[in-house]
């Protein structure tokens, strides 16, 4: 008896968004990239309905950081001191398909840098590399509000990716992503019915759900990757089943979260490896992980954990 | 130092005057409780919820600091009644806001409206059958030819007026039989009841004494307690009282008296207070009406199964407890003398039988008035009160769930909450420019918000895009809009002629928006549980401590309720008396009780593990998944 092809069509869509804009489009940036268009599970479905690859956005810091790992700093000591020396490193070296300018130096608690100082390095970041942007506030919702607004500025027609609004801190930087044409980063605490609430409520100041993309928070494997996994497997099962309000690309920040596991770090563990490798297989499973619940961008770290990953993507997307 | 422990001292309680004279160290609260006087306290005496405020005229006291007076209250000498200790003789003026005698309770008022569902129609659905019914039987002489025994006599007369296959006579009733019957001239009356499948003659008087037959039917509400007069002889309601419930001085929710009996072994003073109420409603009524207590014969209660036990001194404390166990669900008719209840020394007490720990007595006297049980579409009951209790069904099937909703929409734990009593907004609209206008119980001056001008406060902020869909006041400019002590707070009402302002707080919107996220939560949770579909939805009738009417609709524009035909949606007012009543008049309507209470399947939300996640989609405004609201899709508050 021959089997019946059995065919799963689904309704709904992931967004497609462009990120970046080039000079022809009132830009600086030699090249955009675009995510999202699933039209069915990872995995699931033939090679049109997977959308478009995911892309890997390497994680670079307004200041020297003084706490990272050492077999994670080290690939990076030369450049610490130079923001744009460092995302140049990671376009030109490690192959980074966005820069993600995380504002950590500008939290009251780190280095509480202020405004120009921040401004200054978007812009020397800008002129740096030709990639799309992420720029990434520091969590602390005052400073944010007060930074990130003149970041958007200065970034303003790159059509860049800023974030992130929260359910209790979103109409700042919403505003300020619709004045400038930037795409909008919603996060939300593991927590998908508030995620799609900020996503609404984002909506209702105006902002086109087209130029959202979702941060669910992201748990590292074995600190609770697994809820990140299912928020994102639901938030791809929503989308397909036509839930406008989430059908948007996903973004995880590997790279922070799997650096802060102590198996990744801890060199004093005779019985768990060297330690050397140790770190960038957590950073890559994890991320491995993490793309097949569906997520478009992931935030990454280690240079040997992105060429891992970006080979496991480019044989998965082809 | 030892007299001063010892130390007598007398508190005195302004306005009304009171003394009482209690221990020297004893709290304000505990000396309140005392001298019988009202002190709203929603802890219970734990000292977080700021309820208790009263002020010290005179005389020493020590007061633990508390972060919820503010400087100006200390200045005034404002106290936690919980937190202070009596040292002296004192003066003490309770504020007007605890006073219980200038807010009226919602009855019937609205029994005009809800005639259709109120008891005296439910009656003709089932036939006329008192639970306690007085009968004129005549009988003939004993001769030499007929020798049957005066007790057989009687039973043989009393089964040619009704069916009563078994019977029991009292002892003491039986002792006296033969003379009463010969004094009478063997035309007696004669007060039969019922018990079970038994019927007992509970009484034999002279036959003159016919036509006097009463009995009282009483909502036992967590907050309130409502009792209904009833003539026995005409199945009318002759006469309406109601009272809080004066438990509340030992925590606003069951849960909290629960917890206050288990630690001071208060069981016993718990159950006289709840008794002396019920007492002081059945004398008033009688007083009023000129009829002796002897003349009812009859109690029926409907109540949360907490209230029923704590009425009939059962265990509550599993009632709190994982599995959550009451004591008893169907609780057998008693003498209501036992418990202490003031009428005829044989005249019996009915409760209404409960679901399980969180689904009593009065949901089953819902569904009866509703009449869910009958009909051939579904409809949902919902009860909001303490809890929000929800009912799914027809004829063929029946499920209910109960949710913490909290007391919000009684206006509890809301800054400027209050009962349906005179002086209360109960219904607010926002014109346009932005004026509110509102309207109180009795028309006087605002003095606070009930349940039902909560719900249309939420709702107005909501449409009128003063909050956003998290329920948080948005930063507009607007002048009303202030940082208050609590936090962010909107003005509805300007202060005026020495009356205070009236504001909704950013915790009290939090508070509300929970507390109807719990009901529609419990809803889904219902609904998807059995796969039943809105437009399976034939009605949905609303219950509970509103107030005298409610603007349903807006219950749906908040998301409270699901999002069907306008003309779907009914407020039923207090179904817990009006099914208590249809009971006592009718044995089958007790019958058809306890049959939807045995047939109802109990869902323990608690242990529902998409309970959360329902909760958390509807604590949004309207609800997270807008496609639940379509109605709401013109709704989209101004950004």
């Amino acid at each position: 008896m021959q089997l019946p092809e059995i065919e799963e069509i689904f309704t709904g869509s992931v967004n497609r968004v462009k990120l970046g804009a080039t000079r022809d489009s009132g830009g600086t940036r030699d090249s955009t990239v675009t995510v999202g268009g699933a039209h069915n599970a990872v995995y699931g479905g033939s090679a049109e309905q997977m959308g478009e690859k995911p892309l890997i956005a390497m994680d670079v810091l307004d200041y020297n950081p003084k706490d990272w790992p050492e077999h994670l700093a080290e690939h990076y000591k030369n450049v610490f001191k130079n923001s744009s020396d460092w995302a140049k490193k990671c376009v030109n070296e490690f192959g980074a398909d966005i820069i993600c300018l995380k504002f950590e130096g500008i939290h009251p608690d780190k280095a509480d840098k202020d405004t120009s100082e921040a401004v200054k390095v978007t812009e020397d970041v800008l002129k740096a590399v030709g990639v799309p942007l992420v720029l990434w506030g520091c969590g602390n919702d005052e400073k944010d509000n007060q930074v990130m607004p003149k970041v958007s500025e200065a970034t303003k027609s790159e059509n860049c990716l800023i974030g992130t609004v929260k359910e209790d801190n979103y109409k700042a930087l919403t505003a300020v992503a619709l004045a400038d044409n930037h795409n909008l980063i919603t996060e939300a605490p593991l927590d998908i019915n508030i995620g799609k609430q900020v996503n609404i409520l984002v909506s209702d100041m105006g902002f086109p759900l087209e130029r959202i993309i979702t941060f669910q928070d992201t748990g590292a494997l074995g600190y609770g990757m697994e809820y990140s996994y299912s928020i994102q497997e639901r938030q791809r099962l929503a989308a397909l089943g036509g839930d406008k309000m989430m059908s948007m690309p996903v973004i995880c920040d590997v790279g922070y979260e799997s650096w802060r596991a102590k198996e990744a770090k801890l060199a004093d563990a005779p019985g768990w490896g060297d330690v050397k490798d140790r770190g960038p297989i957590w950073e890559a499973a994890t991320a491995i992980c993490l793309l097949q619940a569906g997520t478009d961008i992931i935030r990454m770290r280690h240079p040997r954990a992105v060429a891992t990953v970006k080979n496991f993507i480019n044989q998965i997307w082809q | 130092m030892d007299d001063n422990k010892n130390k007598e001292c007398t508190v005195q309680f302004e306005p009304r005057g009171l003394k009482v004279t209690v221990p020297s160290g004893t709290t304000l609260l505990e000396a309140a409780h005392r001298a019988g006087i009202y002190i709203s306290s929603i802890c219970g005496g734990d000292g977080y919820c700021g309820k208790c405020k009263v002020i010290i005229n005179e005389g020493q006291s020590q007061s633990r600091p508390s972060p919820l007076l503010t400087p100006e209250e200390i200045r005034e000498n404002i106290v936690l009644a919980c937190q202070t200790k009596v040292l002296s003789d004192l003066k003490v003026t309770v504020p007007k806001s605890h006073s219980l005698e200038t807010s009226q309770v919602l009855m019937d008022a609205n029994a005009h409206i809800l005639s259709k569902l109120a008891g005296q129609t439910q009656v003709e659905l089932f036939e006329y059958d008192p639970l306690v019914r007085k009968l004129c039987v005549e009988m003939s002489p004993p001769t030499v030819l007929d020798h049957t025994a005066d007790h057989e006599r009687l039973y043989a007369a009393i089964r040619k007026h009704v069916d009563a296959p078994k019977m029991q006579t009292g002892f003491r009733v039986l002792q006296k039989l033969s003379d009463v019957l010969r004094e009478a001239n063997y035309k007696a009356a004669v007060t039969i009841g019922q018990r079970g499948g038994t019927t007992e003659v509970i009484q034999v008087e002279p036959g003159r004494r016919c036509k006097t037959n009463y009995a009282v039917a009483v909502d036992l509400g967590t907050t309130t307690i409502v009792a209904h007069l009833i003539d026995l002889t005409t199945a009318k309601t002759i006469d309406t009282e109601a009272t809080y419930n004066s438990q509340m001085n030992f925590g606003e929710d069951y849960i909290r008296r629960i917890i206050y009996a288990e630690q001071t072994d208060a069981f016993d003073q718990l159950q006289e207070r709840l008794v002396h109420d019920v007492n002081d409603l059945i004398t008033t009524m009688a007083v009023r009406q000129r009829i002796d207590l002897q003349d009812i014969t009859g109690v029926i209660c409907a109540g949360n199964t907490a209230m029923i036990h704590f009425l009939l001194n059962l265990d509550p404390t599993r009632i709190r407890r994982e599995p959550y166990v009451a004591s008893a669900g169907f609780v057998p008719p008693i003498r209501a003398a036992e418990v202490g209840i003031q009428i005829n020394k044989r005249g019996l007490l009915y409760s209404l039988p409960s679901v399980a720990a969180y689904i009593g007595g009065d949901i089953v006297a819902g569904v009866l008035t509703t009449r869910v049980y009958t009909k051939e579409k579904l409809s949902i009951f919902v009860d909001i009160g303490t809890n929000g209790e929800i009912v799914l069904g027809n004829k063929d099937w029946l499920i209910c769930a109960s949710s913490s909703a909290g007391p919000a929409f009684e206006g509890s734990g809301i800054k400027c909450g209050m009962r349906a009593g005179a002086g209360a907004i109960e219904s607010l609209t926002i014109v346009n420019g932005g004026k509110i206008k509102f309207k109180t119980i009795g028309n006087s001056h605002p003095i606070g918000i009930c349940g039902s001008g909560l719900l249309d406060t939420l709702s107005e902020l909501f449409v009128n895009g003063i909050i956003d869909r998290t329920g948080r006041l948005k930063a507009t400019g607007d002048p009303r809009l202030t940082d208050g002590d609590e936090g962010m707070q909107f003005q509805l009402v300007e202060p005026q002629n020495g009356h205070q302002e009236i504001t909704i707080t950013q915790a009290d919107i939090d508070n509300l928006i929970r507390s109807k996220a719990g009901v529609f939560a419990a809803i889904r949770i219902l609904m998807n549980s059995t796969q039943t579909n809105l437009e399976d939805i034939d009605a949905i009738y609303i219950a509970g401590g509103f107030g005298n009417f409610l603007n349903v609709h807006r219950a749906v524009t908040i998301g409270m309720l699901p999002d069907v035909p306008r003309g779907k949606l009914q407020f039923v007012g207090n179904t817990s008396i009006a099914g208590a009543k249809t009971s006592l008049c009718s044995q089958k309507a007790l019958e058809t009780a306890e049959r939807i209470a045995e047939s109802m399947t109990y869902l323990d939300l608690m242990g529902n593990p998409d309970y959360m996640d329902e909760f958390i989609k509807a604590k949004f405004l309207p609800h997270t998944d807008l496609s639940l609201f379509p109605s709401a899709g013109n709704l989209k508050p101004q950004a």
